[in-house]
């Protein structure tokens, strides 16, 4: 299992609702915490990353902002259509900020456990995880729904997975 | 280059001139920088109590508000800070930029709130204060200008948050 989410390793960013080529999607696959992709204003805001082939997806870490709802959906086509729901949550605004080590530290979870997914939002200071039974997908939609903010930041999106033979 | 998009709440009490003022406002965009362009979604709301409930439902995750009452009018002043009130509490833990407007400034002999109470009322609710005649077309831009400025300065703000992070 690796990243398949990253740039490096033949994920893209498909489609995004804000742009500012200063802070450009990208950031969001590029394996560092430090960069990220900014909401430019309104919500709903959506970003979808699509894999080189199908992938059966271990778990997914998201690193963010200012989040408040979240849904995550899969496709398995081609293309980007035919989205079903894997999660939903509501992250609750908790003041105060996350330590670098315990980002890191969160990042780090492995997926032991062969049948089941680990989703992590690292939003406002606590991680929230939750788990979903084991899936594959070629695209990941990821709709942010509501915020804290006026903007949200989306640092980072990791998706431990292997190719589907 | 980027392009930013802001939900403004107009609000006020019924026949201030909310509607004459946004269907006045046209911008060419040569009022900005060409480093960012932006695109304020005007969500004129009816003024008329009976539609409340319906109007607040349009509300929801508002980024600015602009408050509008007729300067001839003593109860459409007095109406505004209920207005705001509303709109801010769509966004409890969140002050609200906005713009304070009053309106049709054409009629001179009629008019019953001073600038000083405009001015006053908006600094202690962190608006700020505008006059216009959507009748005359005079000042009708000014408001619209300074929430698209402020919008754009709250990004860079927020922007630079961002970056310390992680
Ligand atoms: N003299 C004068 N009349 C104006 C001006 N702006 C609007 N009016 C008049 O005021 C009346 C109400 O204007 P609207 O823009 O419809 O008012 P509103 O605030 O949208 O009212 P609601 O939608 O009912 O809440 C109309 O008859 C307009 O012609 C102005 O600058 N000067
Ligand atoms: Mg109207």
């Amino acid at each position: 299992m690796f990243d398949v989410a990253l740039r490096s390793a033949g994920g893209t960013i498909a489609l995004v609702t804000s742009f500012d080529e200063k802070y450009p999607p990208e950031n969001i696959i590029d394996g560092s915490l430090d960069t990220f992709w900014p909401t430019t204003g309104m919500f709903p805001q959506e970003f979808i990353i699509t894999f080189s082939t199908l992938m059966s997806i271990g778990n997914i870490k998201i690193l963010c902002s200012n989040v408040k709802e979240l849904c995550i959906e899969k496709s398995t086509k081609t293309e980007p259509v035919e989205f079903e729901p894997l999660v939903e949550k509501e992250i609750e605004n908790i003041d105060g900020q996350m330590q670098r080590e315990e980002i890191e530290a969160s990042f780090m979870i492995a997926s032991f456990c062969s049948n089941i997914i680990h989703v992590i939002i690292i939003s406002c200071s606590k991680p929230c995880r939750m788990h979903i039974p084991v899936t594959s997908a070629s695209h990941l939609r990821f709709l942010i729904k509501s915020a804290f903010d006026h903007f949200v930041s989306i640092h980072n999106v990791s998706v431990n997975g292997t190719a589907v033979h | 280059m980027v392009v930013l998009r802001a939900k403004v709440i107009v609000t006020g009490d019924p026949a201030v001139g909310k509607s004459a003022l946004t269907q006045a406002f046209h911008s060419d965009g040569t009022h900005f920088p060409k480093n960012y362009s932006m695109e304020l979604y005007l969500y004129d709301s009816a003024g008329k109590e009976i539609f409340a409930d319906i109007v607040q439902q349009h509300w929801t995750q508002p980024d600015m508000i602009l408050v509008a009452y007729d300067m001839t009018n003593e109860q459409s002043f007095n109406a505004c800070n209920k207005w705001f009130e509303r709109c801010q509490a769509q966004k409890p833990n969140q002050s609200i930029p906005g713009a304070l407007v009053a309106i049709k400034t054409d009629l001179k002999q009629r008019r019953v709130i001073s600038t000083k109470q405009g001015r006053e009322y908006a600094n202690s609710k962190g608006l700020e204060y505008f006059e216009c005649s959507p009748k005359d077309h005079e000042n009708v831009e000014a408001p619209f200008y300074y929430l698209a400025k402020e919008f754009h300065n709250l990004y860079n703000v927020k922007i630079e948050q961002m970056k310390t992070l992680t």
